[in-house]
């Protein structure tokens, strides 16, 4: 894998306000042309991991104390958003994802696309209404108005003006109906596919993301605590009981024995 | 006829002025007190670059607009930019702060005398006779063509130029904003330095209409309700805000009292604070972060 590494997380520790550690030697690396899933329950530091690699403004009051972020070769942590985004990596974030004032069009108009020339630009906006047929119809709608599928639509497509080589998303699957989320999913197939674009996905909802992704890694508690491939996570016994609920009945462990568990799993990182 | 050319002039005044607190405050969300002061110092900038660059009227303001379109830019590298991250308020003290240092400093060098830099520029201020019995000084009506122009300008600009939507992207969600690429630092920057300009272009044509001095901070000052009535994010606020101040101020000047001048704008933003606390065409959201 080590050639085609397009971004490794070496090590990683991110302190917010100088005082609480949100995630403690994170290591995850992802490599070219892949779909690689993060998946974890809430605070297992995986929204941090995916903000620590696109960059914190002052505002965020967090910083990467320890650890290395490298994308293609260069160092990229503790850098400004905006510098990073110019390098080749988009964010589409969790929450505040579209600009709520502007319109489709604006939305789309308004990202720096350092590494696309005007042309390139231009197609590539054509191609974000390729992709969603939806948003061409609503192109003088203004963000704040917009369904929440049809925001996370939106929210790709501008990640995808920025002419990015990975493409980073913060739970896709968030409070989206299941028929949404799965047609939001084949469009990162194809999206992946027709632009030669890495994603990292970061999910709570472990069958989602692991259905679509080529590697995955578990984190808990700021760590992680279990990696391998997609497939092989799926049949994975505890995966399959803490994350896809798929424990025969009768099967199921007593929280006693849960705890053990949990316990135990750390050695796993 | 003569009253509504009197509001018109004093509305473009506000309006002129007063878009310079929207521009700063719809992309960074921060109070810029110093304005009025900034206004003043676009006068003396003209002092400077008549008695510097040239005699030539023309050349003498268009380099006083690019100083101070330099100056906008300067105070936000140096002193703003610090103040990102931190609360809103320390922002808004450091603009208090600076406001002060200016009014200092043009008493230093310029002393607190009232100059006319008209004069030094050897230009006469017409009196135009309008239809209808009216009469307008020449800089008056150029006030109100500049008005004119530099609001088209902005809607044309924040509407359609590309780095225009991308300071209301900023001005909407800083975060997102830096992740899609825009330096918000450069953006900042440049909110800074079109406030400044455009306050600048006020302070250059009152002095060159009626003469430079501390005092026309005051009108700085009044511009500041116009701005709160309409609902400081909003141009199109800024000039409806500005007309009404403007009118009050006029009509209260004309009938009741000339020494109720500078108390009327104040009035007139109490009165829309208890009714609508958000300002005529302001998001209501924008309400908390004052």
């Amino acid at each position: 894998m080590n050639s085609d590494t397009m971004l490794t997380v070496d090590k990683l520790e991110v302190v917010y306000k100088r005082a609480i550690t949100a995630v403690q030697g994170i290591s995850l690396s992802v490599a070219r042309g892949q779909i690689v899933a993060v998946i974890g329950t809430n605070g297992a530091g995986k929204s941090t991991t995916l903000r620590a690699i696109s960059g914190f403004i002052g505002i965020d009051d967090a910083r990467v104390t320890d650890g290395s972020v490298t994308f293609k070769g260069q160092r990229i942590d503790n850098r400004p958003p905006h510098t990073i985004a110019r390098l080749g990596i988009a964010l589409v974030p969790e929450r505040e994802k579209v600009f709520p004032n502007l319109s489709i069009a604006e939305n789309l108009a308004a990202p720096v696309a350092a590494r696309a020339s005007r042309s390139e630009r231009r197609r590539r906006e054509e191609l974000v209404y390729h992709f969603f047929p939806r948003l061409a119809e609503l192109r003088a709608r203004i963000g704040g108005l917009l369904s929440g599928g049809e925001r996370q639509m939106l929210a790709i497509g501008s990640a995808l003006v920025c002419h990015p080589e990975l493409l980073l998303i913060d739970e896709l699957s968030l409070g989206l109906a299941p028929v949404v989320v799965e047609g939001l999913m084949e469009r990162l197939v194809q999206i992946r596919r027709e632009l030669d674009i890495t994603i990292l996905l970061v999910e709570q909802s472990a069958s989602v993301a692991l259905a679509i992704s080529d590697y995955g890694y578990v984190l808990e508690n700021g760590r992680v605590v279990l990696d391998g491939d997609a497939a092989r996570l799926k049949d994975h016994p505890e995966i399959k009981e803490f994350y896809l609920g798929q424990a025969r009945a009768g099967d199921r462990r007593s929280y006693a024995e849960i705890k053990q568990y949990r316990r135990s799993r750390r050695w796993y990182g | 006829m003569q009253l509504i050319v009197n509001i018109l002039v004093l509305a473009a005044i506000y309006a002129l002025i007063s878009c310079g607190y929207v521009l700063v405050y719809r992309v960074s969300r921060v109070l810029n007190l110093a304005h009025g002061e900034l206004m003043m110092l676009g006068g003396y900038m003209l002092i400077v670059t008549a008695a510097t660059i040239s005699s030539n009227p023309i050349a003498a303001i268009a380099g006083a607009l690019v100083l101070s379109l330099m100056v906008g830019g300067l105070v936000y590298v140096f002193l703003m930019r610090k103040m990102t991250g931190e609360m809103v308020l320390a922002a808004v003290l450091a603009t208090v702060a600076l406001g002060i240092l200016l009014r200092g400093l043009v008493i230093l060098f310029w002393s607190a005398q009232i100059q006319y830099p008209a004069q030094t520029l050897a230009l006469s201020n017409p009196t135009l006779n309008l239809p209808g019995g009216a009469s307008i000084s020449f800089y008056s009506a150029m006030l109100i063509v500049a008005t004119v122009v530099v609001y088209s300008t902005l809607f044309a600009f924040l509407r359609f130029g590309s780095w225009g939507i991308r300071m209301r992207a900023a001005g909407q969600s800083p975060l997102l904003a830096a992740q899609r690429g825009i330096n918000l630092h450069g953006v900042y920057a440049l909110a800074w330095g079109l406030s400044t300009l455009t306050g600048s272009l006020a302070g250059i044509l009152i002095a060159l209409d009626s003469g430079l001095s501390q005092t026309i901070v005051m009108i700085g000052l009044k511009a500041f309700p116009a701005a709160l009535v309409g609902g400081l994010d909003s141009l199109v606020g800024a000039l409806a805000g500005s007309l009404i101040v403007a009118a009050a101020e006029v009509l209260m000047i004309h009938y009741v009292d000339p020494l109720l001048a500078d108390v009327v704008p104040f009035l007139v933003l109490i009165g829309m604070l208890v009714v609508r606390p958000w300002g005529l065409f302001g998001t209501r959201e924008a309400l908390d972060r004052v």
